[in-house]
């Protein structure tokens, strides 16, 4: 018989299983390395290309202090734009606590409103590339989806005067329904021929950017005595209309948010509860056992990219009638991409969607603020340098883990957070 | 080459998956390692095989202690292993294959096929192998893919082998095959670790049986010395029925009724070639045959998963060609799938949503908001407790479990639906005794409650034990259906193809 090892050492110190616990990884730990990692590139990348901190670098020997605060003090100036640039203003905030106003208040809330205001779109069309996800569908098709719902939000958004309820709602249905008709022509290839779904998505991206860039030198769609390609706006009817706008112009938040707040619990109900998510997932994880338990795949795989589709679509119309209020030729910009990181980021959950697109508008919005408020206009790039940095690390939690030691903990291997798309 | 393992423990956790195990493997000696899922054979050949680091124990061969840290120490001190499931890539070529990773040079950087093609066919001459070494593996039956690892194996000069279940995969005949192939490479002098769970192999081939159960020797014996009963007990650790005990059946009336049926392979071949026959409720019709003579084919047609190009299926006088999965689900068919994590089971997914897997629409477990966590959640909890799966809780993922409790769960969620046809194919494939034991009793039970039963099965034996009517088939037709009590030999004509004069049943 072997002795039993654990009655022969001393049993270890309370402390010292604290600190195991500590650092057994899980979500909250891997996100903050992350952006300790992020932040400590993007520190790096602005000293490189700074040319006054680069220089400062050669007097570091014989001043080191000098050179060290000169960097420093440069460095956390960014770092503060960004947040003060996103969430929210300090100064403001003191401002707003000795002169309590309206007006100063709408100035500590407008980062936060900007802020929402990019991530809103984007929550909504990662939530839909999510569910394609999650039954081992890629829907690279987003941008594609995201122009089609806005074509057709835009259509009946500058074309209707109604009611801004029922006209809103005619806007939002009818994005859903064009996002949903683009994606379903790869769903139905891909039941009934099995053509690839990223093929097919990405090859529809090409076509609506160029068919949308027909239609805006269209009567139907272009500004009459416009020549940029603009169209015509939507009507006030139809546009989404801001929350706090008897406050300040300057908060830019709409009801397209609470819309997206809305679709997050949708999702949410949808993945936990409804049959139809779980079957999605029977059949991303084991088609031919979903198959056999009396599911039809094919109907399942239509549905999946439709509902994919409906959400990039909606996304288009809250971009739209929330922010734009016209088409231009580079409308919907990079959502349909970013949506696809959102989702990485937020390994397809509905929750974690969510926050994930908030840190992507926060990264827009502080960029910018970074680029206008530092005295060398570091680049807005350079923010979008920080958040490839933290996506990079979420998705590779066992690079994390690795650098920072932390103790691997197969609960949080196993609840497939840390296995990204290893599939 | 002698091999002794001296007292290797190994723990996870608070579970000792070997504790204190020792083992002599003399040289040209067949040594067969049994014991039921989880009983630690595995975890004992993956320290052998430096997969795992023991936490304590000697490796000895010839009377040296040896350090095997990984794979590579096993293969340079002689030892091969052919894993259950093969370690060959398959679209190369046989010859390609053994060579991978010793790849033979020509100037450099270039691969001598020639003289490669040359060392692989004297190595099976040598061994009496029959194998093209020209040909892709992907194209390959599973027997010779087989032989094509047992190369690999010798190729790399080794003196044991460890055959990791090698019969589970193969049909009997290939099975019998590799028993020839078993006893060609003893009388060379090769020493042969012989892992299964199959009793009359084992009897048939071993010179020395290692029984161990719990992670522990229970015992040492020679095939001379013991019997299946007495095997069975040792690996259990208590009497196993290996008979299935079961009154005459109380026949109902026809439930089943399949006329001509004819069905095509995924090759667009016809693989069911005009079968009829009848199951009335209350009786076991068992499918015999060598795999690969139209039992898939038949199946997936009578669960609605493949199409019928001619003929007529009718359940309770309904007709069933051209319903849907779901339809024939919901007309009352139970299905236990051939391959259980393919297409049985959702190996991610916890044990109560596998538990419901074709029930996800009953009003039990869906109402109109969604669906009724809760109830999945209660129904999980009873079924383990009734089929007594092996688990810690109904959330825990199917992957966690041993193949057995797997085809428990299975089981237990096909019969929790309302039954008129129970269709099981391969109900035992791959289930230690304490399994087939549990599986055989379930299946018999439900034919007693009145429902008709269905059963495709590759072993005879459970054939020969569960049916009450035995249909042969081969090359897609029934040769005969016969009672279960017609010899061997002629079951096995029949089989092969020919017709033995015997007094069959009649069929209606």
């Amino acid at each position: 018989m072997s002795v039993d090892v654990a009655t022969t050492k001393r049993p270890p110190s309370r402390l010292l299983m604290l600190a195991v616990r500590v650092r057994r990884a899980n979500m909250f730990l891997v996100l903050l390395f992350a952006l300790l990692v992020g932040l400590s590139v993007g520190a790096i990348m602005i000293i490189v290309t700074t040319p006054t901190l680069l220089n400062s670098w050669g007097s570091f020997f014989s001043h080191p202090g000098g050179t060290i605060s000169e960097n420093f003090n440069t460095l956390w100036f960014a770092y503060e734009q960004i947040f003060e640039g996103s969430l929210v203003n300090f100064h403001a905030l003191r401002v707003v606590i000795d002169h309590p106003s309206q007006a100063n208040l709408a100035v500590v809330l407008g980062p936060i409103s900007l802020t929402l205001q990019y991530a809103t779109p984007l929550i909504v069309a990662a939530l839909g590339l999510a569910i394609g996800f999650r039954s081992n569908l890629f829907d690279i098709g987003g941008q594609g989806q995201v122009i089609a719902g806005g074509l057709l939000a835009g259509l009946i958004g500058f074309s209707l005067h109604l009611n801004p309820l029922l006209q809103i709602s005619l806007e939002l249905v009818g994005a859903m329904v064009a996002g949903a008709l683009l994606a379903s022509v790869a769903g139905v290839l891909k039941a009934y021929t099995g053509a690839h779904e990223v093929i097919v998505t990405m090859m529809c991206n090409y076509i609506m950017v160029l068919f949308m860039g027909y239609l805006l030198i269209t009567n139907l769609y272009a500004r009459p005595g416009v020549k940029d390609g603009a169209s015509k706006a939507v009507t006030p009817s139809g546009q989404l209309p801001f929350f706090f706008s008897h406050l300040s112009p300057n908060l830019l938040v709409n009801y397209g948010f609470v819309i997206a707040l809305a679709m997050v619990f949708v999702v949410q109900w949808f993945f936990n509860r409804s049959k139809t998510g779980f079957e999605l997932l029977m059949v991303g994880q084991n088609g031919e056992a979903a198959r056999t338990a009396g599911i039809n795949a094919k109907r399942t795989t239509i549905i999946t990219l439709c509902l994919a589709g409906a959400f990039c679509g909606l996304a288009g119309m809250l971009e739209l009638t929330g922010v734009d209020h016209f088409l231009s030729p580079n409308f919907g910009g990079s959502y349909g991409f970013d949506a696809i990181t959102v989702a990485l980021l937020g390994r397809n959950k509905p929750w974690g969607v969510f926050f994930g697109a908030i840190f992507f508008g926060a990264m827009y919005a502080g960029g910018e603020a970074m680029q206008a408020f530092t005295p060398t206009n570091i680049q807005y790039s350079l923010a979008q340098v920080i958040q490839a940095v933290v996506v990079f690390c979420v998705a590779t939690p066992a690079l994390i883990i690795e650098i920072f030691r932390l103790t691997d903990n197969e609960r949080f291997r196993a609840s497939g957070a840390a296995g990204g798309w290893a599939k | 080459m002698r091999l002794e393992l001296r007292a290797i423990t190994k723990r996870f956790g608070s579970l000792a998956a070997n504790n204190d195990v020792s083992l002599v493997v003399e040289p040209g000696q067949i040594h067969c390692l049994l014991g039921e899922n989880g009983a630690g054979k595995s975890t004992l050949m993956n320290v052998l095989y430096g997969m795992i680091t023991p936490d304590s124990g000697q490796i000895l061969i010839n009377d040296q202690v040896v350090t095997i840290r990984d794979p590579k120490d096993a293969v340079a001190q002689g030892i091969g292993m052919v894993h259950q499931h093969f370690m060959l890539i398959p679209v190369f070529s046989v010859a390609d294959n053994i060579i991978l990773g010793s790849e033979p040079l020509k100037p450099w950087p270039f691969i001598d096929h020639r003289s490669a093609t040359e060392r692989i066919v004297a190595l099976a001459d040598e061994y009496n192998f029959d194998i093209d070494p020209s040909a892709t593996i992907e194209n390959l039956p599973i027997g010779q893919q087989q032989r094509v690892e047992i190369l690999k194996a010798l190729s790399h000069n080794a003196e044991i082998l460890i055959l990791d279940e090698p019969t589970a995969v193969l049909t009997p005949q290939e099975a019998d095959a590799l028993m020839v192939v078993m006893r060609s490479l003893k009388d060379q002098g090769k020493s042969i670790i012989f892992i299964t769970h199959k009793l009359k192999e084992v009897l048939e081939i071993a010179d020395v049986i290692t029984v161990m159960r719990l992670g522990e020797v229970v015992g040492t014996t020679t095939p001379e010395e013991s019997d299946e009963a007495a095997l069975a007990t040792m690996m259990v650790g208590r009497d196993v029925s290996l008979v299935v005990d079961k009154p005459p059946a109380q026949v109902g009336e026809v439930v089943l009724d399949v006329k001509n049926l004819f069905v095509q392979d995924d090759r667009g071949l016809t693989a069911v070639k005009g079968v009829s026959f009848e199951v009335r409720a209350g009786e076991i019709l068992a499918f015999a045959g060598v795999q690969g003579n139209g039992q898939t084919e038949l199946v997936e047609a009578l669960t609605g998963m493949r199409a019928v190009m001619a003929g007529t299926m009718e359940l309770n006088g309904k007709n069933l060609v051209g319903s849907s999965v779901r339809d024939v689900l919901d007309a009352g068919v139970g299905h236990v799938p051939e391959d259980r994590q393919r297409h049985g089971l959702v190996l991610s997914l916890s044990i109560a949503d596998n538990l419901v897997l074709d029930q996800l629409g009953s009003p039990e477990y869906k109402a109109w908001w969604g669906r009724k966590l809760k109830a999945i959640e209660e129904n999980g909890k009873a079924r383990i407790a009734e089929y007594d799966i092996r688990a810690q809780d109904e959330s825990e993922p199917l992957s966690a479990l041993s193949g057995g409790n797997q085809q428990k769960v299975v089981m237990a969620r096909e019969l929790s639906r309302e039954l008129k046809v129970l269709i099981c194919a391969q109900p035992t494939r791959g289930l230690d005794v304490g399994s087939i034991e549990f599986m055989h009793r379930q299946i018999v039970a439900i034919r007693d409650e009145g429902v008709a039963v269905v059963i495709v099965s590759s072993e005879l034996d459970e054939v020969v034990a569960l049916g009450d009517r035995v249909a042969v088939l081969f090359d897609g037709m029934i040769q005969d259906i016969v009672a279960p009590t017609t010899s061997r030999e002629d079951l096995g004509l029949l089989m092969a193809g020919s017709r033995p004069a015997l007094n069959s049943e009649p069929r209606s």
